[in-house]
């Protein structure tokens, strides 16, 4: 049976409608990373979504970009329209010469004209470089609260505040802050931190196109660095950490797997005696006490020692030949296998 | 030339423990650190008096002062920074507790202006509990300034300042291949954001540290209502709450083969990684 018709009518009902405009909305402004909306705004426009529809408010997507508004090539047909398919009912686009890279004061002129203009109820930024200094000196310049690195939103209808949800000391606990009176409310959403939102191919839009006036960035880019490395983390504070013991089997193997998580290198006592790791990366009560993110024990047993350094980990892994082995009784997931036939499988998964 | 470093405290997390289940925070020991970004932010803020022949103990036209960062209840850390080789101090009393980030931009701000102006400040690009960076960048705009957000170094002459940041170009360059770095330049004034772990802090001098703590007026006063009108001190946030995540299952045991462990871990890595917040570094 040819069901193409109902394409069509989807296609005729889809498409997205902007109502006058004056007032209120959800805004949310996109990031723009090798010519592809970036993630992250996308599961803003989820989030934004989301309030806008407890909130019977529109949602508005803001591009800016040099050749963002381009659709006539492949990489960038999608741009506007993603924001559309993500969610958004309406999509504003700044394209200019003078806002192909990002720099603040270009940026912020559009910006802070088009929100003057909308006077929005809320202004959703990725937690991003850019996204963290544009929003925190709008927020400054039009006097509404910001809320950064938001993990989770509620909403408060009687005010139509947002109750947005942020880590302290690196997600030890969580705050919920809300911004009760001054609007616009700002919030930058990490990335990740909300799931990505069903893609309508069926939604489609015209999006409106912004004035822009160039701006002299104040701010000059010299050049690259050469040579520049920041210094290294201490251990004691590094996020990720790989560790090595006894039974880990070929030590370049766990180098390896350090470089594609992107964490440091360690070991127990055991790896210290073979001579794979300095003294001062030692992973023991009497050596260095750690509290990362995520921490893979690779071939350690794991004594009482080395298992309490390690209680702080927010995540651990352990890979060990020995069912009873006592790093299986602290890690969060344990494999009971030879470090030397996980670790290629493994690495060559991670190394894609 | 007039530096002024921005600086806060925030509770050492070694003296706190979180339990998740009853969710409730037990402070076993209230110690405060001055926040890492901070330090780092007056470290920056010495070696470019040093730079011009601070150390050496000759006169030298750089002049550091220490302001807060939120509403203190004490004037230690300013001490510290004192001790530290700042030259001057400046405290703000009677701010609301609540003053959050845009109130501070404002009294920060008109502090500037009494001072009768300032070339360069430096603060911290996060806070070390809260990870909030908004506090550089709301100075900026209140003062009107450019700024440079992030900075790896910093060094200012000529009344120029430039900037070792993680590029946002394209750049080629980093070992990886993944991050560039370049340095970035501004006239000043400027607001410049030092990121955590950027230098390495040094530590107070002895004499200075005993000296500083035994002068009572140390540290210069304002009163808030010198500085910006009453109206402008309503903050605009407002504590809701506290979450806590949930408590962590330990011992989930993985069974298959090594092809399937691997698969499985590898998933498990890349959410975990993917998922923990975004570190100073990455901001």
């Amino acid at each position: 049976m040819d069901t193409s018709y109902l394409d069509l009518l989807m296609a005729q009902q889809e498409e997205v409608t902007e109502e006058a405009t004056g007032g209120g909305g959800i805004w949310v402004v996109a990031d723009v990373v090798d010519g592809a909306v970036a993630p992250v705004t996308l599961e803003a426009l989820g989030a934004a979504r989301t309030l806008a529809d407890s909130l019977g408010a529109y949602v508005y997507g803001v591009l800016l970009g040099d050749g963002v508004a381009d659709a006539s090539t492949a990489l960038t047909t999608g741009l506007a329209q993603a924001l559309y398919q993500a969610g958004a009912d309406g999509v504003r686009v700044a394209d200019h010469p003078s806002l192909a890279l990002f720099a603040l004061e270009p940026y912020l002129k559009v910006l802070a004209d088009l929100f003057k203009a909308e006077q929005p109820e809320v202004i959703i930024f990725g937690a991003t470089t850019r996204g963290q200094e544009l929003a925190a000196r709008l927020a400054q310049r039009m006097d509404g609260g910001l809320i950064e690195h938001v993990t989770a939103v509620t909403l408060d209808e009687a005010t139509r505040t947002v109750q947005a949800t942020f880590p302290i000391y690196g997600g030890e606990y969580f705050e919920i802050v809300a911004c009760p009176e001054a609007r616009p409310q700002f919030l930058t959403v990490e990335p990740g931190a909300f799931p990505a939102p069903f893609i309508d191919t069926y939604r489609k839009g015209e999006p409106t196109m912004l004035e822009v006036e160039p701006v002299e960035p104040a701010v000059h880019v010299l050049g690259p660095v050469e040579g520049f490395e920041p210094p290294p983390v201490p251990l004691a504070q590094a996020p990720v950490i790989v560790a090595a013991g006894r039974q880990a089997g070929d030590f370049e193997r766990v180098l390896r797997l350090a470089v594609a998580l992107g964490g440091q290198v360690a070991g127990d006592r055991g790896a210290r005696d073979a001579g794979w790791i300095g003294p001062e990366q030692v992973v023991d009560v009497r050596g260095v006490t750690v509290a990362p993110q995520v921490y893979v024990a690779v071939g350690i047993r794991g004594d009482t020692f080395h298992n309490a350094a390690i209680e702080e980990a927010k995540f651990i892994a352990a890979i060990h030949p020995d069912p009873d082995a006592p790093i299986f009784q602290v890690a969060d997931l344990c494999l009971e296998a030879d470090p030397a036939e996980v670790l290629p499988a493994l690495l060559e998964m991670l190394e894609e | 030339m007039r530096i002024l470093v921005v600086i806060g405290r925030v509770l050492d997390p070694s003296g706190m423990v979180v339990n998740r289940r009853r969710g409730r925070i037990f402070i076993n020991r209230e110690e405060y650190l001055i926040n890492p970004a901070d330090r780092c932010a007056l470290e920056a803020a010495l070696r470019i008096k040093d730079a011009t022949g601070g150390s050496t103990g000759l006169t030298t036209s750089v002049e550091v002062m220490a302001l807060p960062r939120s509403p203190l209840p004490d004037d230690d850390v300013l001490r510290q920074a004192l001790a530290a080789g700042a030259d001057r101090a400046g405290q703000v009393a009677n701010l609301p507790p609540t003053a959050g980030d845009a109130v501070m931009a404002r009294v920060l701000a008109a502090a500037v202006r009494k001072l009768g102006g300032a070339d360069l400040v430096l603060i911290g690009a996060t806070t070390l509990d809260t990870g909030q960076g908004q506090l550089g960048p709301r100075l900026a705009e209140a003062l009107g300034w450019p700024q440079i957000v992030g900075a790896w170094m910093v060094e200012a002459e000529d009344g120029r300042v430039q900037a070792v940041c993680q590029s946002s170009l394209p750049l080629v360059g980093g070992a990886g291949g993944g991050i560039g770095y370049a340095t970035v330049e501004v006239d000043l004034p400027a607001v410049v954001t030092v990121l955590p772990g950027a230098l390495k802090p040094r530590y107070p001098d002895g004499v200075r540290l005993i000296n500083v703590y035994r002068a009572e007026d140390a540290v210069e006063k304002w009163d808030v209502s010198d500085l910006v009108d009453e109206a402008e001190l309503q903050p605009l946030l407002e504590k809701r709450g506290q979450d806590f995540p949930p408590e962590r299952e330990r011992g989930t045991r993985l069974s298959g083969g090594p092809e399937e462990m691997a698969q499985a871990l590898a998933d498990t890595l890349r959410q975990q990684i993917g998922r923990r917040p975004a570190t100073a570094r990455e901001r």
